[in-house]
Order: C-alpha cells, then structure tokens, then sequence
C-alpha cells in the first residue's frame, strides 16, 4: 500500500477483453483496489482509449475477435506503450513464453484469482516506475558468464547448461540483475520478489538466496551476490542485455 | 527437350543400374580387347622336337658323366626301370632315330612319346620362347667344354643367331644342320665327344619373327616324354615341365585384368555414392520433417523413384502443417470456450461471502484444472520443444521448492549437477506431473535422484495406498484414474508424462516405495 500513498493520482488501468462480463468484473475488482479503471472491448477500441485517455497499465485478452492481443502487443512494443499483462485462456509454459518473448511484461492464464492479478499489476506498474536499469520484458540478461532467459525463467551457465529456477529463485534473481550492484535490504527484496500476500518473513529470503548462491557457484568464479552485514544482499556484477 | 524432361523427373534405379551394368560389360570388353591386342599371344608349351632332343642329349650325357640328374627347372628328370611307354609316331621317328644315333644307342634304346604333335605349318604361333630353352642346352655345353670336352653344336638353319653368337664366344663351334632327312640318318653321322675345329661363323641368321611358323620339317611337340636307356639298363626318362614362359605372360594378363577390375570398382563406388546420397539425404529430411513438421521440405533429387517419394512426403507434411494448424486453432478455441465463462465464474465468485468464494474459487480451480490437463494433453507433441543440456538437480529442486513455497510437503535430495540433454519445460511436466499425482493420493512427496552407470533414476515416492500391482500399468492409460470417487484430475499426468519420458529414451515403472507408491524414472544420462 505504499505504492498508493506515493502516487496521488490512482493508476489508470486499460481491460480489454472482448466477454462483457469479464470486463466488467475486472473493472470492479480494479476499483475496488485502487485503481482507476476503463474498459475496451476490441484492439481498435484499446487504441481509441489510449489515443484519447491514455493508460499506465493494460491488461490484455490474447484471443479476440479481429486483431489478436498477441499482434496488438507486438504492434505497441517498443513505443513508450504502456505495461501490459496478458489475460490468456491459453495457459501453458509454451503459451507463457510465447507472450512474454513477444514483449508482455507478465502473463496470467484465464481463469486467475482477481487479487493475484492485482498484485502483479501492481508489481509490473512498480517495476515500471523504477525502470532505472530494469529489464525489458522479452530478452535475457547477462552477468559473469551466466544468461537470465526472462520469459522461460530459466537460468544458463557458463557451459551452456539449463538450471532451471524456481519460482521465488526466479523473482529473487530478476529483483537482484535489475538493481544490481545496490544493496538491497530483505523487506526491499520481500516487496520486489514475493507476493505481497505472501506471508513469508526475513528467514524466507536468506533461505532462497542461498540456494541461488548454490545455483550460481561456480569453481573459481566470483561470489555474485555478496552479504551486506546489517544491511541486507548485493548483486556484485553489472548485468548486460 | 527430352534432356530437360529427364532432369526434372530423374532416371529411375533400374536406370543407373542399367548404365552400371552396361558400364560394366564395356569394361570388360575392353579389358578382353586389351589383352588380346596389348598382350603378346600366349606362349604356348609346345617346343620343336630337334631341339628338346638336344636338350635331352645334355642331360643324358650329364648322367653319364656325373651320375647325377642336371640341373634343370624346365624338365622333370627321373630314372626308372621300365621304359616309359612308346607310342607309334611316325612323325617323330627322325628326331628318335637322331637322339639315338648322337647318344651311341640302339634306336630301340630312345622313346619318345607325345600328347600333341603338330606339324610346323600347321601351328602358326611363335616358338621363341621354346628355343630360349636351349640356354639351358648352351649352359651346359659350355660346362661340357670347360671340362675339356669338344662340343659341337649343330646349328639349324633357322636357329637364333644370338644364342649362336653366344656359344662361338666361348669357344663352341658352330656348325649348319643338315636340312632333316626323311629318313633316319646312318649311325655315326654325329656323336658327342669327338673335337672338331670350329668352322667360321656363318653369317647371322634374320632374327625369329614373333609370329613366324616354324621352319618347315620341324616337327612341334608338347606334353611329350623321351626315354633312353642307360647302361647299367635302367631308363633315363625326362618330361616336360612347367612352361615357366607362361609366368609373364600371365603376370601380364593379370595386370591388365587388375586394373579394369579397379576402374570398375572405383565407377561402382562413384555411381553406389551417387545414387546412396540422395537416399540418405531423403533420409534425413524425412527424419527432420518427422521431428519438426515447420522444417524445410524435402528437396526432389535423385532416381526418379526417390523424387515421388520426396513429393510424397513433401504432401504429407504440408497436410500435416495443415492438421497442426488446425488442432493448435480447435484447441486454442476450445481453451478459449471453456476458460472464459470460468473466468466469469471467477470474478462472480469475488462478489460471494468471504468463505462461499473459497469454496467456488476451489471449484473452479478443479474444473480449470480438468480443462488444463485435457488440453496438454491433447496438444501434447514431445518432439517440439528443442532440446538442450540441463541439470536435472535444480529441476527437480525448483519443483520442490515450488511446492514448498506453497506450503506443501515435498522434498529432494540427491548429487549436485547431473546434467543431461533434455527439453525443459517437458522434464518438469514431466516430474511436475508425478509429484502433482504423488499429492493427489499421499500427504507428502520425496524425489531421490541418482546418477548410474549410463542412466539417471529419479524415484517420485508418496506415503499413499500404493498402487497395486495388477494396475500399475493401466494407470498409464489416458482417463485411468485409481479410485473414482473423491479424486480430482482427469487421470491424464501419469500418461503425459510416460510420453515425454518415453520421448527423451526413458520410462516410467512403478515399485513399492516405503510407505507408498514409488514412480521410478529412468533416462538416459
């Protein structure tokens, strides 16, 4: 709820979704939490809004008469567009990378719970905000050898070997390559990487962030993340894209 | 026109076949033809009589002399009792009543016996080499005169002047034959050991021409046999040996065959790899459409056969292409229809009282659930995902820790590292799967992996009922489900993921596990 006392303004979400009921009871459930939300029921109507209104956040239905979400999104990419989180009912690993190498920012498979929605919105708009070295949805990032393979949240060692990540693993590492070299407290790193209803406490992160120190270890090779007595965790190495 | 066309559609097999065969025939047509004009004709075994007579006079007269056979490789010498048998030749009678007359015997005392004898008019082929036998003649002549033993060879008229030239140098005189007599000549008429001066050197004779008859009146012999009797009675009989001419030639003849052979077998590995090639290209890119239905078509080359065969495959991939199309659209459809008014259900649901939507949010989540694993499985095609190295231990840690961070009970342990190949996301569908069924009938899920010798063994253990083991293997089959009532899922994951373990060289078995059910994989490492 800090994200709210910050902005003055609530956040604009865009639902577009071509089932009137499913609009409807996304922008009640947006208006609820916060947001200030609007409706679209085709691409050619998202557009219409954004033209005139504009919006911080979109959330995007992938299958839709006339164009598809999938081409809108490829379409937008790349053009100060805003976030978008896509609301599939196609739900699968392949479908989730597919979106998410396409350019959207989170992907959530139809039917979801309305709060976890919410929540990831709120992450997505958070990480956009402070996008100062954040990554770009759909790419990989680099450090010491290793590539973070952002949609299939899938790590890559130096040898070319898939070490496959863990969910929390997977948010703790993208939490460190986007604000690398910074320390980062354990409430910091709780708030970036787990979900904020998540009822998990200090010990939780120190837990996962061993077990990534495991799965980034390497003979020879440099400790990653560093300890910060007091202070909390520090990803040592410049990432690139 | 007809060039263009035949390009385009390929010679069938039977085509390059027939050329190979043709090929093949014209070879060894060459091969004969090169033989029979390349090649000398083939030395035949046959000698002039007069001169093996003088041969044998050698030898007889080294027998008596030396007590001792003559060295010789050209002829077989023995000594026997008996005579060797005589045969009634009357062609040969000079040559018998000469041999007799210049070894101081009886007529009756000299045999001479023949499989063939041809008349020299009659046997056009060259005799030289039958004359180089008389070398051996010359050897011994000269060891006769070393000896201090007059010799004097009689020259026949036709006789190679090199051989002649050869003798004078050491000293034998040489002197011109009579031209043979009808009849036998008169005892005495010549005799070994008895010196005559030598005479002057007749002029040389032209030199034998390869193909030149004999000279008339001789008399050409093979397969023969002569015999005389020795003093002490007993025979001394020499027989033709091995026509040792003949090595070269067939040496030679060897040579000529070899090397068409060679040829031959350097064209039939040029045209086996010309017409193997196409066949495992089409091999290939029929195991690549096999793999990847979006890969490159099949490329028409090749006998004509293997073109209709690469259109063929070529259809069926493009109506293969067209099926995926098809089932990705009903199924993207079907996803579409089933999830949306779930999804309504849902966002409904978020209106209920607090503990109403628990219950509903639970619901649907079963129903989504059923939905999920109906399409995954109907979708399901192991072979599209690309395969790439991976560590199995962060795979199967990362699936407990999931289930972990969810607050269920699931744990791993097992080596650090065990990288195999693999696809990703079907690995952990895969172990996903049997831990999802592992909580489905227990409280709790252990997965232990260890590495052996050529295979990985990951063993799923829940502390359940257990499976019996009539059903262990039907509870692979799709819409198998254990117990009907009080479970949820549509009794899809174990048969899913049989298929990707199936898909990657493994399986799947079901033992005992401690308390319950243990699922053991096993893939190749």
């Amino acid at each position: 709820m800090a994200l709210m006392a910050d902005t003055p303004q609530p956040p604009r979400v865009l639902i577009v979704d071509d089932d009137a009921a499913i609009r409807d009871g996304l922008v009640d459930v947006f208006t609820r939490a916060g947001f200030a939300a609007a409706a679209a029921g085709d691409v050619a109507g998202m557009e219409r809004h954004l033209a005139s209104k504009g919006a911080d956040l979109i959330v995007l239905d992938l299958m839709m008469p006339g164009e598809d979400g999938l081409s809108a999104c490829k379409r937008l990419s790349g053009k100060g567009r805003p976030p978008i989180i896509m609301l599939s009912a196609l739900g699968d690993d392949a479908d989730r990378i597919v979106g998410l190498e396409i350019g959207a920012d989170d992907y959530l498979a139809k039917p979801c719970n309305p709060r976890e929605l919410v929540a990831r919105a709120r992450a997505v708009l958070r990480r956009a905000r402070d996008n100062e070295g954040a990554t770009a949805p759909g790419e990989s990032v680099r450090f010491a050898g290793f590539r973070l393979d952002i949609p299939r949240r899938e790590l890559i060692d130096p040898d070319d070997v898939v070490i496959p990540l863990s969910a929390g693993e997977f948010r703790l590492l993208r939490a460190f390559v986007e604000r690398p070299q910074r320390v980062l407290s354990r409430e910091q790193l709780l708030d970036y990487a787990f979900d904020n209803d998540a009822d998990v406490f200090d010990r939780a992160v120190d837990v996962q962030v061993s077990r990534l120190r495991k799965k980034l270890e390497r003979p020879g090779g440099i400790e990653i993340i560093r300890t910060v007595r007091g202070e909390g965790y520090l990803f040592a190495v410049k990432p690139t894209s | 026109m007809a060039a263009v066309a035949r390009s385009s559609r390929g010679l069938p097999i039977a085509g390059y076949l027939a050329l190979l065969v043709a090929l093949a025939l014209a070879a060894a047509f060459v091969a004969v033809m090169a033989i029979v004009l390349w090649l000398p004709p083939r030395p035949p075994d046959v000698m002039r009589a007069d001169i093996v007579a003088e041969h044998f006079q050698a030898g007889y007269d080294h027998m008596r002399i030396h007590g001792r056979f003559i060295d010789d490789r050209a002829m077989s010498w023995r000594v026997q009792a008996e005579p060797p048998g005589q045969m009634h030749l009357p062609q040969m009678h000079p040559t018998q009543h000469r041999l007799a007359a210049r070894l101081n015997l009886n007529p009756r005392q000299v045999r001479i016996a023949a499989a063939q004898i041809q008349r020299s008019d009659v046997f056009v082929f060259r005799v030289r080499e039958a004359e180089e036998m008389s070398r051996d003649t010359r050897r011994e002549v000269e060891r006769l005169r070393t000896e201090g033993r007059g010799v004097i060879i009689e020259r026949a008229p036709e006789a190679n002047p090199e051989i002649e030239r050869a003798l004078e140098e050491h000293g034998i005189a040489v002197r011109a034959l009579p031209p043979p007599a009808p009849v036998p000549p008169a005892v005495g008429e010549a005799s070994g050991g008895v010196p005559t001066p030598p005479t002057p050197p007749v002029p040389p004779a032209a030199r034998v021409p390869m193909f030149a008859p004999a000279p008339p009146g001789v008399v050409l012999i093979s397969g023969f046999e002569i015999g005389a009797q020795l003093p002490d009675g007993r025979w001394l009989v020499m027989r033709q040996g091995r026509n040792w001419a003949e090595l070269s030639w067939i040496g030679r003849a060897t040579l000529v065959i070899g090397g068409t052979l060679l040829v031959l077998s350097l064209l039939a590995m040029w045209f086996a790899r010309r017409l193997t090639r196409p066949i495992r290209n089409f091999a290939d890119a029929v195991q690549a459409v096999g793999v990847d239905p979006q890969s490159e078509p099949v490329r028409e080359e090749g006998p004509r056969e293997l073109r209709g065969a690469a259109r063929a495959v070529n259809t069926m991939q493009a109506r293969l292409r067209a099926l995926i199309a098809d089932r990705t659209k009903t199924l993207a459809a079907v996803a579409h229809d089933m999830r949306t008014p779930l999804m309504r259900l849902r966002l409904t649901a978020e209106n209920a009282a607090p503990e109403q939507r628990e219950k509903m949010a639970k619901e649907i989540e079963e129903v989504e659930a059923l939905v999920a694993s109906f399409i995954a499985f109907a979708r399901d095609d192991p072979a599209e995902e690309a395969r790439v190295r991976l560590d199995l231990t962060s795979l199967l840690q990362s699936i407990a820790d999931d289930h972990a961070e969810a607050g269920r009970n699931v744990s791993f342990a097992g080596q650090e590292r065990v990288i195999i190949t693999g696809q990703s996301l079907g690995l952990k569908r895969l172990f996903s799967n049997l831990v999802d069924n592992a909580l489905k009938y227990g409280a709790s899920s252990r997965i232990k992996l260890r590495r052996e010798e050529s295979a990985v063994v990951v063993d799923v253990e829940d502390d359940g009922p257990g499976i019996p083991s009539e059903q262990r293997e039907s509870v692979f089959e799709p819409f198998v489900r254990l117990n009907e009532e009080g479970t949820r899922g549509a009794g899809l994951g174990l048969a899913a993921a049989r298929s990707i373990a199936r898909a990657h060289g493994g399986d799947i078995v079901i033992l005992d596990g401690e308390k319950g059910a243990l699922m053991r994989v096993t893939l190749p490492a």
